[in-house]
């Protein structure tokens, strides 16, 4: 489990694609600036990193010992 | 907020599609192929129709949709882009749409220079998939199964074909090549080291994700491609080695490793949180049974003089495979890859303007019910054809072309609803308020 804290978590183990992608996205939109998202998923979301990257947002992914993907989100800092 | 996908991480819809629509119309071939050809067609595996009718399914059928997905799934799973996707899907497409057409029509009528060009349009379209596909996943870390999985069904798809061309060239110039041996280590790639690797690296993201089931076990992950293509190698040294007791055994390793896939998957799929199977659960539930009982029987073929004897099994074999358990699974995906393909390009072409249409209403959930009965219909027509070839094969094949235009009429009408949904998109560009 990634340390840094989250004020918002998405499990998205268990739901159909694009679900996963659009309640992330949804959830980023009325986020804070300073807020931090943690999405979790069974499989690496290629199309979501490029997505973030094209909107402004960071993110970091690290794999737990059981296979499942954390994605922490946050928006980045100009 | 809407949400915006990048467009570079997705080929164009057009390139996956072209192959997705043409597969049914190869299916809808082989069904007219039964018609045309009647109860001769089950004499044995190797009459020229029934060489043909195989190869209409996995050449006109399974590569065609697997090709096309793989152009979709290689960006989306692995982060691996292949460079000018519209280039490579159009030369691809044509030459293994040419190509099978061509093979089909060289197994019917043994033209040596149809077999030529069958060769030439195979390995162009196959191999240059292959390098884009490959050079698209060098350097992407092998971060889980479906990496690895896709790498390694690469490589079977390339050995696969490779012998088939060279049984091909025999066929036609009659090289004098093993052929019978040759075709049986044919199979043994195509079957295994690349459709149930290929099929297990995606069923490994597919199966949990869609069907709401438990992960497969780590040991899947790890080793199940890997070992796919290591019992096949060591398999196909022994057969070509003539080293008879080897070969034997290895080929039932062969066997336990395509049906390990199928035992998992069904484990699986019985502890899915689904109160209610739904048309995709019940496509892959009917392929994996019939894999297994397609493995069953070739084990029990081994062991039982009396139906090693029978002409018609390794008929009953393939269509228990191909029909039952490859075609199944392959419909089953192609109702999940296509909504979610017209979604993904009706999310980026709206920018944020226009939502996209919700993925349950793309495609018409009972139309896919109603197709995928037709197509429980023709399976099981043709597994009676086996057995009574003179009283079911031509409603075996009635049966396939009506099942796989009613795939082409599903497929075409998530087209109808891109086009349309697209047009709103331009008339909102178009109108004073987007200038």
């Amino acid at each position: 489990m990634l340390q840094t804290p989250a004020d918002k978590i998405i499990d998205g183990r268990g739901l159909e694609p694009p679900e996963p992608f659009v309640l992330t996205m949804d959830a980023l939109g009325v986020m804070e600036p300073s807020q931090k998202l943690l999405l979790i998923l069974t499989r690496e979301p290629f199309p979501l990193y490029r997505a973030l990257q094209n909107q402004g947002y960071s993110y970091q992914t690290e794999v737990t010992m059981q296979g499942t993907f954390e994605i922490l989100i946050w928006r980045k800092q100009f | 907020m809407q949400a915006l996908l990048s467009f570079d991480q997705s080929p164009p819809i057009s390139a996956p599609l072209r192959f997705f629509l043409t597969a049914p119309l190869f299916a809808m071939a082989a069904g007219g192929l039964l018609l045309w050809s009647g109860p001769d067609l089950f004499a044995s595996r190797w009459t020229p129709a029934a060489l043909a009718l195989t190869h209409l399914v996995t050449v006109g059928f399974m590569l065609q949709v697997m090709l096309g997905a793989m152009q979709q799934l290689l960006p989306v799973m692995a982060g691996a882009n292949i460079r000018r996707p519209l280039l490579i899907a159009t030369v691809v497409h044509a030459a293994i749409t040419l190509g099978g057409i061509l093979l089909v029509a060289a197994f019917l009528t043994l033209q040596p220079w149809l077999f030529g060009g069958a060769v030439f349009l195979l390995a162009v379209g196959v191999m240059t998939f292959v390098a884009a596909a490959a050079y698209a996943l060098y350097g992407v870390p092998t971060t889980s199964p479906i990496i690895r999985g896709l790498r390694l069904g690469l490589i079977g798809l390339g050995v696969t074909v490779s012998i088939g061309l060279l049984n091909a060239v025999s066929l036609g110039w009659g090289l004098g090549v093993p052929l019978a041996k040759l075709a049986n280590v044919h199979l043994g790639w195509g079957f295994v080291a690349w459709g149930c690797a290929m099929l297990g690296a995606v069923g490994f993201v597919a199966v949990p994700m869609f069907q709401q089931t438990p992960s497969y076990p780590s040991w899947f992950g790890r080793g199940f491609a890997v070992s796919t293509l290591v019992v096949v190698a060591l398999w196909t040294g022994a057969e070509l080695a003539g080293w008879e007791r080897s070969a034997s055994l290895l080929s039932i390793g062969v066997v336990l490793v395509a049906a390990t896939f199928a035992l998992t998957t069904l484990n699986l799929q019985r502890m899915s949180k689904r109160p209610k199977l739904d048309a995709v659960q019940l496509l892959w539930r009917v392929a994996m049974v019939s894999a297994l009982l397609a493995c069953g029987l070739w084990l029990l073929a081994r062991v039982s003089p009396t139906l090693a004897q029978w002409q018609g099994w390794p008929l009953l074999f393939g269509t228990l495979l191909l029909f039952g358990g490859f075609m199944s699974v392959i419909v089953g995906m192609l109702y999940k890859i296509v909504p979610f393909l017209v979604w993904l390009h009706l999310q980026n072409l709206g920018r944020g303007r226009l939502m996209a249409p919700n993925i349950k209403k793309v495609l018409d959930e009972k139309q896919i019910d109603r197709q995928m009965h037709a197509h429980f219909c023709a399976f099981g027509l043709l597994l009676l054809s086996v057995a009574w070839p003179q009283w079911f094969v031509y409603p075996a094949g009635l049966a396939l072309i009506v099942a796989n235009a009613w795939l082409l009429r599903n497929l075409l009408s998530a087209v109808a609803v891109y086009r349309s949904h697209l047009a709103k998109i331009e008339a909102l560009d178009a109108s004073p308020a987007a200038t």
